[in-house]
């Protein structure tokens, strides 16, 4: 019964709340630096009652989902490529090798200067964050199949487009999904960044505008809902990954 | 009888590349195999037994020699392999693995998922059907193997030490299980392995190789009723007739290495 509850695991994070909640009301720390958990939520309603929150998270999640999207698509396309085609490597690998070290944050001021202040220059940064870590992972997925399941399929009769296909493809499935949670984790980062320059919208703009005001308990809101977005993200993805690989229990 | 597959000095030279070095692997193997024999393949670790098995197969290309198969009347792939680690693909399950040469060739599914469960039914998997290979015991993977290979029809099937990962009991159920597939299917059988028991038990012909370069030093016909056993005295006999001559090769290949 122990083993399967573990009540440990929820006791900690309320005891936790709890203590700070006290700490900050028994005066001992500076209220307008680290704000009591219950004032906090107190914000964060007020900030979803009059939109402010709801609009920048929809703002966010909008060039999250395009950058993270047509990152993954382009990442896993190319992966498999690279990963089988020793021709598509050869071509690719330097020049991924040479980029990939780059912060993909480093770029988004020559992505400013090349598609303009709009939405583009974020997305595209999100999408190239995202590109590099699905792609590394779908080429290290596809290199990882066991080449005697290559033999059997080959033994059987199948042809090397139905290799790629029915083996190479569902073979590099599990890595897939690695880059893709890392991608996730990437694109949230990467649009937080993005938001400190040329807009007035979006979570990350709203919490550096809250910074600027000392607005502690709105920063605390924003951080919050970050922090949301990140758990969302990785269970839509672990539904996913459940859904196309049932083989796989995550 | 018949034979199905004619091995003219079969040779295969490996070149590692890290150290320029040529390693004969065969030594020019010239074998007849015969329409529905169970022939077993033994020697010492090295000697190129499995390498003839993927030349056999297509999945290498010989060296030099030549291979000539009596090709089915409809051109369809004549060899099947089962591997030692079962090479069962853990996205599909049984059904799914089995049915994977036929889908393929482009069978009908409602076709081949009928044949299917009649391999199923062959191989004693009814009820498993929808479960992933990593459901299933060591024993079971090998068993959805072979009716994998089976399911491509072919005329021979190719074993590489396909029990060699199972635990002694299984071996034991396996094997038996081997020999009515065998006798149920009328296949040709060829058989990789480097348990002498099995060759005992199994084979109607023990290939036995030299020492690498692998070339044939002796071929034992088997002239035991079934069902055999392993107790059973002349089995003993064969057996032991079987580990001297093998012995003389590892004896022999020890001394090339200095290593006695």
């Amino acid at each position: 019964m122990w083993r399967r509850y573990r009540p440990l695991r929820i006791i900690s994070p309320v005891a936790f709340l709890v203590i700070w909640e006290g700490v900050v009301r028994l005066g001992e720390v500076n209220q307008l630096i680290i704000p009591a958990p219950a004032s906090v939520l107190r914000t964060m309603i007020d900030l979803t009652i009059d939109g402010r929150l709801p609009w920048a998270i929809i703002a966010s999640l909008n060039r999250v989902l395009q950058g993270f999207i047509y990152g993954s698509l382009l990442g896993i396309v190319l992966g498999l490529l690279v990963g089988w085609f020793r021709a598509v490597e050869d071509a690719v690998d330097p020049l991924v090798a040479a980029t990939y070290p780059i912060p993909k944050s480093a770029l988004f001021p020559l992505f400013m200067l090349w598609f303009g202040l709009g939405e583009t220059s974020k997305v595209i940064t999100i999408l190239i964050g995202v590109l590099f870590l699905v792609l590394i992972n779908t080429v290290t997925g596809v290199k990882a199949i066991d080449p005697v399941l290559l033999k059997a399929a080959r033994d059987l009769g199948a042809n090397q487009r139905q290799i790629f296909t029915k083996v190479v493809i569902p073979g590099a499935l599990p890595n897939i999904f690695t880059g893709l949670r890392l991608g996730a984790g990437m694109a949230l980062i990467l649009v937080f960044i993005t938001e400190l320059e040329a807009t007035k919208a979006g979570l990350g703009f709203l919490l550096w505008e809250s910074y600027q005001l000392l607005l502690v308990k709105q920063v605390f809101s924003c951080t919050i809902a970050f922090g949301i977005l990140g758990i969302l993200s990785s269970w839509m993805l672990q539904w996913l990954e459940r859904a196309v690989c049932p083989w796989k229990r995550v | 009888m018949a034979t199905i597959l004619r091995l003219k000095d079969i040779g295969k030279v490996w070149h590692i590349e890290r150290t320029k070095e040529e390693v004969m692997a065969l030594g020019g193997i010239s074998l007849d195999v015969e329409q529905g024999e169970f022939l077993i393949l033994v020697g010492p670790s090295g000697c190129g037994k499995s390498t003839l098995l993927q030349i056999v197969a297509g999945l290498e290309e010989p060296g030099s020699g030549m291979l000539e198969v009596t090709r089915a009347a409809d051109g369809q792939k004549q060899t099947g392999m089962v591997f030692q680690e079962y090479a069962l693909f853990p996205w599909r399950t049984v059904l799914q693995n089995i049915v994977f040469g036929p889908e393929a060739r482009s069978v009908p599914k409602a076709q081949r998922e009928a044949d299917a469960q009649k391999l199923i039914d062959l191989i004693h998997l009814r009820g498993f059907e929808h479960r992933y290979p990593h459901e299933l015991s060591g024993g079971m993977r090998q068993r959805v193997a072979l009716a994998r290979a089976l399911a491509n029809d072919p005329a021979i099937l190719l074993f590489d030490e396909p029990l060699a990962s199972l635990d002694a009991q299984t071996r034991k159920v396996l094997q038996v299980e081997l020999v009515r597939i065998w006798q149920e299917t009328k296949r040709t059988f060829i058989y990789v392995t480097h348990a002498l028991e099995e060759a005992v038990l199994l084979g109607d012909r023990v290939v036995l190789f030299t020492a690498r370069p692998g070339r044939i030093k002796e071929i034992v016909p088997v002239r035991l009723p079934r069902p055999r056993s392993i107790t059973g005295r002349r089995e003993a006999e064969l057996l032991e007739y079987l580990s001297e001559r093998i012995r003389e090769e590892v004896d022999r290949s020890l001394k090339a290495e200095g290593l006695t």
